[in-house]
């Protein structure tokens, strides 16, 4: 499965999370979650889509 | 020559205390009556009868063979005296208070969900991971057909059922045409953050001290299995061990597990993965190699090879239940608790709600929302209702703040922090 990630901001424009578009689940920016972790190493190669 | 004075009173001369003997004085079958009896020799006879109230000074080692039935309602000074033996009784066992020199009394069962009753994302699933019993994944890959982890229900049957169980976490097997392979596995596996066991009170870098695992396992298939712990903070360590099982048989298996010193063994005072535990129906070789048992390396292979003959019997079920890790060299009876309590304790690691996340279309306002107890970290969120892409999400331990550009909507959620 592709994964692809998006940010979500809030109206300051601030980048307040990370939509994963596999599967719709709203990744924080949290050293400690494993979904982050696996973020982490995907952005190493790929590029995440900005926020609406 | 013998020779016969017939007296009916001795007594020594005016002047001296005592009449001596200079000879042995044979009773024969006579008695020797009288007031008291004073040697500084030894007494020896066939038999002693009478009271012995005052008899005084006997050494400890010279009582030896069995003690009749006594009545122990006067014993004092017992303090630490029974060493390492045991003490076993039918009867109730009272005192002003009892002190574990190692672990303690409530709360000793470090492994969450233990007893499987917690699902809160279901009971059956055919995907890897977290699908069902809280706190334990199967995992598995390679696989022809995918197999089927469940919270199963256990019935009236010797084994856990008669210790109180009522739930186990079950596999069954597909059907895997290609057989066992190098790179195949299916395991059960759950993780226990670092600062449980920092703070348990295990010496973990003393081979002296121990923890004790113990769990009810049972499967279709006759074999040796393998388990293993394994620890996360510094250079990884692993600690297999077997277990054979009969088919179809509930087992109780027992380990005792020492702390070390080489290789240290490291447990960080953080929320993160602290120790891993592994029960495994199958490992390919790429995960497996030459390892003793029972005792702590630094990690490489995870288990010696593992015999097939599971992995390869379409269907095979394999259960597991009663799974209590707790400090000490003695696994004690399983802990149970309450389903409220364990709940509680899931939640901090998954977190399912219903509805009730009223989530508004404010500009510049945002709706929070608390999760029922402070996460282990900032959970993921999966929307189960709810229409719309949310904006400004942001987590935290203790909830989320968010808005929907689609008006206000009930959202069902889950809110996940696994290690």
């Amino acid at each position: 499965m592709t994964l692809n990630y998006k940010f979500i901001k809030d109206f300051t424009g601030e980048n307040t999370c990370i939509l994963r578009l596999t599967d719709n689940k709203y990744i924080p920016f949290c050293d400690g979650n494993i979904d982050y972790q696996e973020y982490l190493e995907w952005a190493k190669t790929n590029t995440t889509e900005e926020a609406d | 020559m013998t020779s016969k004075i017939i007296v009916n009173n001795i007594e020594s001369d005016s002047g001296v205390s005592s009449v001596t003997f200079t000879s042995d004085i044979e009773l024969g079958t006579k008695n020797l009556k009288g007031h008291n009896l004073e040697s500084t020799g030894i007494v020896t006879a066939v038999s002693f009868t009478g009271s012995g109230a005052n008899l005084t000074n006997l050494p400890a080692a010279n009582i030896t063979g069995t003690l009749p039935a006594l009545d122990g309602s006067a014993l004092t000074g017992v303090g630490a005296s029974f060493g390492n033996s045991s003490v076993n009784t039918s009867g109730i066992i009272t005192a002003t208070s009892f002190v574990p020199t190692v672990g303690q009394l409530s709360h000793r069962n470090l492994i969450v969900n233990g007893a499987m009753n917690v699902a809160q994302r279901g009971t059956s699933s055919t995907s890897s991971g977290f699908y069902t019993v809280d706190r334990f994944q199967v995992n598995f890959t390679g696989t022809n057909e995918a197999p089927e982890q469940r919270q199963a229900t256990l019935t009236s049957a010797p084994g856990p059922y008669r210790e109180g169980h009522r739930k186990a976490y079950k596999i069954t097997n597909g059907n895997q045409t290609g057989g066992g392979g190098a790179a195949k596995f299916i395991r059960f596996k759950t993780t226990i953050e670092a600062q449980d066991i920092a703070n348990s009170g295990w010496d973990y870098v003393s081979s002296s001290s121990f923890v004790t695992l113990s769990f009810w396992v049972k499967a279709s298939v006759a074999q040796t299995y393998y388990g293993r712990l394994q620890t996360e903070d510094g250079t990884a360590r692993n600690y297999p061990f077997s277990f054979a099982l009969s088919a179809d048989t509930w087992t109780k298996v027992t380990k005792t597990i020492p702390g070390n010193t080489s290789p240290t063994l490291q447990f960080d005072n953080n929320n993160g993965a602290g120790l891993i535990l592994e029960i495994v129906p199958y490992y390919g070789t790429d995960y497996t190699g030459s390892m003793s048992l029972n005792t702590w390396a630094t990690y490489s292979d995870r288990t010696p090879d593992n015999t097939a003959t599971w992995y390869e019997t379409d269907d095979a079920t394999f259960f597991i239940t009663g799974v209590q890790l707790e400090v000490g060299p003695v696994a004690t009876p399983f802990e149970h608790r309450s389903f409220g309590e364990e709940l509680t304790r899931c939640q901090r690691y998954f977190v399912k709600m219903s509805g009730g996340a009223f989530i508004f279309p404010q500009n510049n306002v945002y709706t929070s929302f608390s999760f029922p107890q402070e996460m282990r970290d900032a959970p993921t969120l999966t929307f189960l209702s709810g229409a719309g892409t949310k904006s400004g999400i942001r987590v935290e331990k203790d909830g989320f703040r968010a808005a929907n550009s689609l008006g206000p909507q009930d959202h069902a959620f889950t809110a996940e922090s696994e290690i």
